[in-house]
């Protein structure tokens, strides 16, 4: 019994842990809403086309082949390393770092400048909630 | 005999310290969490004392190409971490050795972004070899903590460095 206890006690964390705070969900509302106004035909937020906005490579802003991999690393759940200052920079996924995205001005700045870093430009509302949501996912 | 030597000493020492400009070590500390909540959030926290103001204002309106990388900030944010900066800069914390000595270095005509590029930190680092510096557990010159043991805080003297796979420093 106890057992079955402690099992349902880590399903709901899982659960919870997934769930975005209400200011969180309010950004992803707002994305959502500008990706169908660019595109009417967009469903939803998508996890493998979030995977490949995180690991595919691009020429970033500095003119050389680069990805969101490059420095969060494919896990996740570890910590990556900022390649140009060698500076650690704690796990991406909210499962194993509960500060991530829960502030929508920090998202919305890490989105801006990673974007601009690794694709040379701006994020699309639709790239952005696809990424998110494959970060935020991704066990 | 034995209060007049202690009188001799004391006013020598207000001496020497007006004499001095009562000189600090290094250059005073990080104090002002916001800037340490987003500058250090990429790379070590480097004092306001690293650079004179001028340097700050014209770095601080070059976020969105950072070294090469988009460090922008809401202007609200911008606006409280260059003020920060440019209260506690070189030219005003001269009581600071390296700050004065940073300061000292740099010609009017130029404005240095990059505290590697200032002409004293130049010096300072000649003797050191490239292998040293671009060996993977330092990278470059700008990442002061990788050498200076107590660069966080704010003490840069040769008795802290500690070079890896190389040791101490002894600059004679």
């Amino acid at each position: 019994m106890k057992k079955i206890f402690i099992f349902l006690f880590m399903i709901v964390s899982i659960v919870n842990a997934q769930e975005l705070n209400n200011k969180m969900k309010q950004y992803m509302q707002i994305l959502k809403n500008q990706a169908q106004k660019d595109n009417p035909s967009f469903k939803q937020f998508n996890y493998e086309r979030g995977e490949n906005i995180f690991i595919s490579e691009h020429i970033g802003k500095k003119g050389k082949l680069i990805s969101c991999v490059s420095c969060h690393s494919s896990n996740l759940f570890n910590n990556g390393e900022n390649i140009h200052t060698t500076k650690i920079i704690k796990p991406l996924s909210p499962l194993a770092n509960s500060t991530r995205f829960t502030k929508v001005k920090e998202v919305k700045k890490w989105l801006r400048r990673n974007f601009r870093d690794v694709y040379n430009r701006v994020g699309t509302a639709q790239e952005k909630g696809d990424v998110i949501t494959y970060i935020i996912n991704k066990k | 005999m034995k209060n007049l030597i202690i009188m001799i000493f004391l006013v020598s020492s207000i001496f020497a310290d007006s004499f001095w400009g009562s000189s600090k070590k290094g250059v005073a500390p990080v104090t002002n969490n916001l800037y340490i909540a987003e500058c250090t959030s990429c790379h070590f926290g480097y004092q306001a004392g690293l650079l004179p103001s001028s340097s700050w204002k014209k770095l601080m309106g070059g976020l969105e190409d950072h070294f090469g990388t988009d460090a922008s900030l809401e202007p609200d944010d911008s606006k409280n971490i260059l003020n920060y900066l440019t209260n506690n800069s070189a030219e005003k914390f001269t009581n600071y050795k390296r700050s004065r000595k940073i300061n000292d270095s740099i010609p009017s005509y130029s404005t240095p972004i990059a505290i590697t590029k200032t002409p004293y930190i130049i010096k300072k680092h000649d003797d050191i070899s490239n292998k040293l510096i671009k060996q993977k557990e330092v990278s470059s010159l700008a990442n002061c903590k990788a050498c200076h043991t107590t660069a966080n805080t704010g003490s840069y003297s040769e008795r802290d460095i500690d070079i890896p796979n190389y040791g101490r420093w002894d600059d004679e």
